[in-house]
């Protein structure tokens, strides 16, 4: 069988993977998405406990938590020999250099494939549009990254970032069902919640957050905004919406409030002690831009991540983003009368993965790639903040 | 069953310089080499669906997109979906006033009582093979998307094979050279997609329609405010990413989910190449075709009994040798000299210093319980060898531990005999297969102090 596997044109399909704060997504490229969605999560091979991918100590421990993670895509999900496979990796243009040079170690060295593309994922979701000029907003899990593109050119000076996304959301949750949360189980009614911390799991908060909570309505946000953060009077707070019944196993019943549903976004609105929201960010890049180009990327907006998939989040940011303009502070700088929005064809959580899927599957794909022999000659990565990567050019050339 | 069951108190060394239990490696019989599980190769052999046991090649498994045709899973439990028949009575159309009952069918989970009624999908009149497929709304999109790219893609190939065989004059370098803007070509790290933009000149066709952009969204509806939270309605994150490419958000929207192909995996020496384990391609079978698992060929090790240790005190352990060949196998022990790693050695050892001939492995005699094995006529020293029961030895060591607080930990050199079998086969001209000695580290960790 595997000896004709190789020579159908069928599998010269790069795979493409995409490794996420909180969820990996994978896939063959020229799909119209990906084959899965899996939590980053690992097996400690050592301890035997399931581990976060990104919380590793040493490079070491991300090696063997890489491994296993490819090993699941590879032949639980893709079914592929990964030998002399061409490979395309999304990768955040933050992404620290030992997690690159460790994944690059996994794919080279461990599974032998062919040739890397490492390619940043805002630059890729661009590629879902059509267009090469946009702002690219990435509301994910860890952070929330704004980057402005000018013809398929990163403007680096005008890179934002702000660590308000999915986890900020989930750990507003937590702190407030541990402030006033309360549990209702057949023999005690409300018992609180911080008496039982040990129910409040990472999977009940994302749980939450995905089925209870929404983004609210700007006026409404601004009025909770007036209260949790100026200090305004309790009453000024609009009527919550109803308190939601959450059944935790078959006896016991965790009573979600209402506010619980909607203020925990309002952790990306709210200014931080810096003036810093995810709606300032994008303007505070905007102002970062040269002049020129800042008309084209503000009517070229993208928003991508799981977190901007919450209901409500796109009519909050829009209306957020024009009455922030308003203000003196970006009025006079900026010359922006309004903003448009691109809608990517792809669910937000796998924009970047569908753009990787369409450069990987072009004929010019393993010539924009490294080579596992180039890899082994040089024995590192090029880098974009790395001025000796030209060596990547100098095979080219 | 203690070869399975604590598998990390015995480990030998593979040639990668890791430490694994025996019933975890293999030997390649053509390098003569232990290969754990990170120093083989892993190869997809055959996919095949696990509810209805159909088997296919890798490229047909792949056009289907690793999924089975007929099997499906419950969207909300994962459970393997089973096909319910019903009659429907529906008039006949050729006369009105006679009615005709057909058989219709529908799948419902054995498990959470799902079924394809819930998400109002029609009955179907055959049992398999006639489910609707999910249609990605955005498909036409990003096929002319993929079409556009791939003709920029070919003009640039193009381009950079003519660049190959046109000898560049000097002028025509210089011009393309500043054509190109400094900053470009400093961050071709990253710009080295910017070619594939869609204003690359004429060359591009121009038929692909911008992508529409909008200044305003829909408010959030009423009920999120009027009403609590419908959890009953909202799928869970797992559910929406059974389907990755819809992700339903209601339990309405939801949709049997195809089954998931699994595989049969081969595995080959990394450095030669030849398989090392190779599963039988029907998955009916649980045979394998070619399974080199070390713990056919290699002698293993095994502690008898625990033992209290105490620190500087001589202890007499007994350890088991077994051989899983047909032959008789000569065992020797030594000391590694300069192992001094203390996570690894904590104790002195005296071994054995004779050589232990073990008896060869004898399925027939194996089933039966017979305490006077002295058929074997092995002349032992009483001191060394404790007992011989089949292909099993048990023998003395004496250790000592010298580190305090710690697990003890000792490791020798076993150097045994291996016949090996496969070279014999292709050398035809001796009959006796060839015999050579392997060496392996073995560490052990046999309690505490």
């Amino acid at each position: 069988m595997s000896l004709y596997e190789n020579l159908s044109i069928e599998d010269q399909k790069a795979f493409v993977v995409d490794i996420g704060a909180a969820y990996v997504k994978c896939g063959l490229a020229g799909e119209n998405g990906p084959t899965c969605i899996i939590p980053s999560l690992s097996k400690n091979s050592r301890t035997g406990q399931v581990v976060k991918i990104w919380d590793y100590k040493n490079t070491e421990e991300l090696y063997e938590y890489l491994k296993d993670l490819l090993y699941t895509l590879l032949f639980r999900h893709l079914l592929l020999t990964p030998r002399d496979k061409r490979v395309v990796v999304i990768e955040s243009i933050l992404c620290p250099s030992d997690f690159r040079d460790t994944l690059a170690r996994v794919l080279y060295k461990h599974f032998e494939v062919g040739c890397v593309l490492f390619a940043p994922s805002h630059l890729l979701s661009l590629l879902t549009l059509g267009t090469n000029i946009g702002l690219v907003i990435d509301v994910g899990y860890q952070e929330t990254l704004v980057i402005p593109i000018y013809e398929g050119i990163h403007i680096l000076k005008g890179l934002q970032s702000i660590p308000l996304a999915g986890k900020a959301i989930e750990s507003r949750i937590k702190s407030q069902l541990m402030e006033h949360g309360t549990v209702c189980t057949a023999d005690k009614q409300h018992q609180a919640v911080a008496s039982i911390p040990d129910i409040v799991t990472d999977e009940l908060l994302e749980d939450i957050k995905i089925r209870c909570c929404f983004v609210t309505e700007y006026t409404r946000g601004q009025q909770i905004q007036d209260v949790t953060m100026r200090g305004g009077h309790a009453n000024k707070l609009p009527p919550p919406p109803p308190d939601t019944d959450y059944p935790l196993d078959g006896s016991s019943v965790l009573n979600v409030s209402g506010r619980i549903r909607e203020h925990s976004c309002e952790v990306l609105f709210e200014l931080d002690s810096e003036e810093a929201s995810i709606a300032t960010i994008v303007l505070d890049a905007l102002v970062k831009c040269p002049i020129d180009t800042r008309i084209a990327l503000a009517s070229n907006i993208l928003v991508m991540g799981g977190t901007a998939m919450m209901p409500g989040f796109y009519h909050r940011l829009q209306l957020e983003l024009s009455n922030l303009l308003k203000k003196p502070k970006y009025a006079q700088q900026l010359g922006i009368k309004g903003f448009r929005f691109h809608k990517a064809p792809a669910k937000e959580n796998y924009t970047a993965w569908l753009g990787g899927a369409l450069i990987g599957a072009l004929e010019t794909l393993a010539s924009k790639s490294l080579s596992r022999d180039v890899y082994l000659q040089k024995g590192k990565l090029p880098d974009w903040c790395c001025i000796d990567s030209e060596f990547l050019e100098e095979k080219k050339g | 069953m203690a070869t399975f069951m604590s598998i990390d108190l015995i480990k030998y060394l593979c040639n990668c310089g890791k430490k694994c239990p025996i019933c975890r490696m293999y030997l390649c019989k053509h390098c003569l080499k232990l290969r754990c599980i990170d120093c083989v190769q892993h190869e997809v052999d055959s996919p095949y669906c696990p509810s209805c046991l159909e088997s296919m090649p890798v490229s047909e498994a792949k056009l289907k997109k690793n999924r089975c045709i007929n099997c499906f899973d419950c969207p909300l439990c994962g459970h393997t979906l089973m096909t319910r028949a019903t009659s429907q009575v529906s008039p006949n159309p050729d006369d009105p006033s006679k009615a005709v009952t057909r058989k219709m069918y529908y799948m419902a989970c054995g498990f959470c009582r799902w079924s394809t009624r819930d998400v109002n999908l029609p009955d179907q009149n055959v049992a398999t093979g006639n489910w609707p497929v999910m249609e990605n709304p955005n498909a036409k999109r990003i096929s002319n998307l993929l079409e556009n790219y791939k003709l920029i893609a070919q003009v640039e190939k193009a381009e950079r094979e003519r660049k190959k065989y046109v000898k560049r004059r000097s002028h025509l370098y210089l011009q393309e050279k500043y054509n190109m803007s400094p900053a470009i070509v400093k961050r071709k790290g990253m710009a080295s997609f910017s070619s594939l933009s869609l204003k690359e000149g004429d060359k591009t066709p121009d038929d692909l329609d911008q992508s529409e952009t909008v200044s305003s969204f829909d408010p959030l509806p009423t009920e999120f405010f009027t009403k609590p939270a419908a959890l009953d309605k909202i799928t869970k994150l797992t559910h929406r990413f059974m389907l990755p490419e819809f992700q339903p958000d209601e339990t309405s929207k939801l949709h049997p989910v195809r089954k998931h192909l699994l595989m049969r995996k081969s595995l080959r020496c990394s450095e030669c190449e030849h398989n090392l384990s190779k599963a039988d391609f029907n998955p009916n079978s649980i045979k394998f075709k070619i399974q080199l698992t070390a713990l056919h060929w290699i002698p293993e090790v095994r502690i008898m009994t625990p033992s209290t240790f105490n620190l500087n005190k001589e202890t007499v352990v007994t350890l088991t040798l077994s051989n899983p060949s047909v032959f008789n196998t000569t065992v020797t022990l030594s000391q590694i000299e300069n192992e001094t790693d203390t996570d690894y050695c904590t104790a002195k050892v005296e071994l054995p210093k004779k050589e232990i001939v073990l008896a060869s492995r004898d399925e027939a005699s194996m089933h039966v319980y017979e305490e006077s094995t002295a058929t074997h006529d092995f002349k032992d020293d009483p001191k060394l060898i404790a007992f011989r029961k089949g292909n099993k030895v048990g023998f003395i060591v004496k250790v000592t531990p010298v580190v305090k607080d710690s697990d003890v930990k000792i490791c020798f050199l076993l150097k045994h005999e291996f016949r090996n079998t496969t070279v014999a086969a292709l050398q035809s001209e001796s009959k006796e297969p060839e015999i050579v000695w392997l060496e392996h580290k073995v560490y052990l960790c046999l309690g505490t102090v």
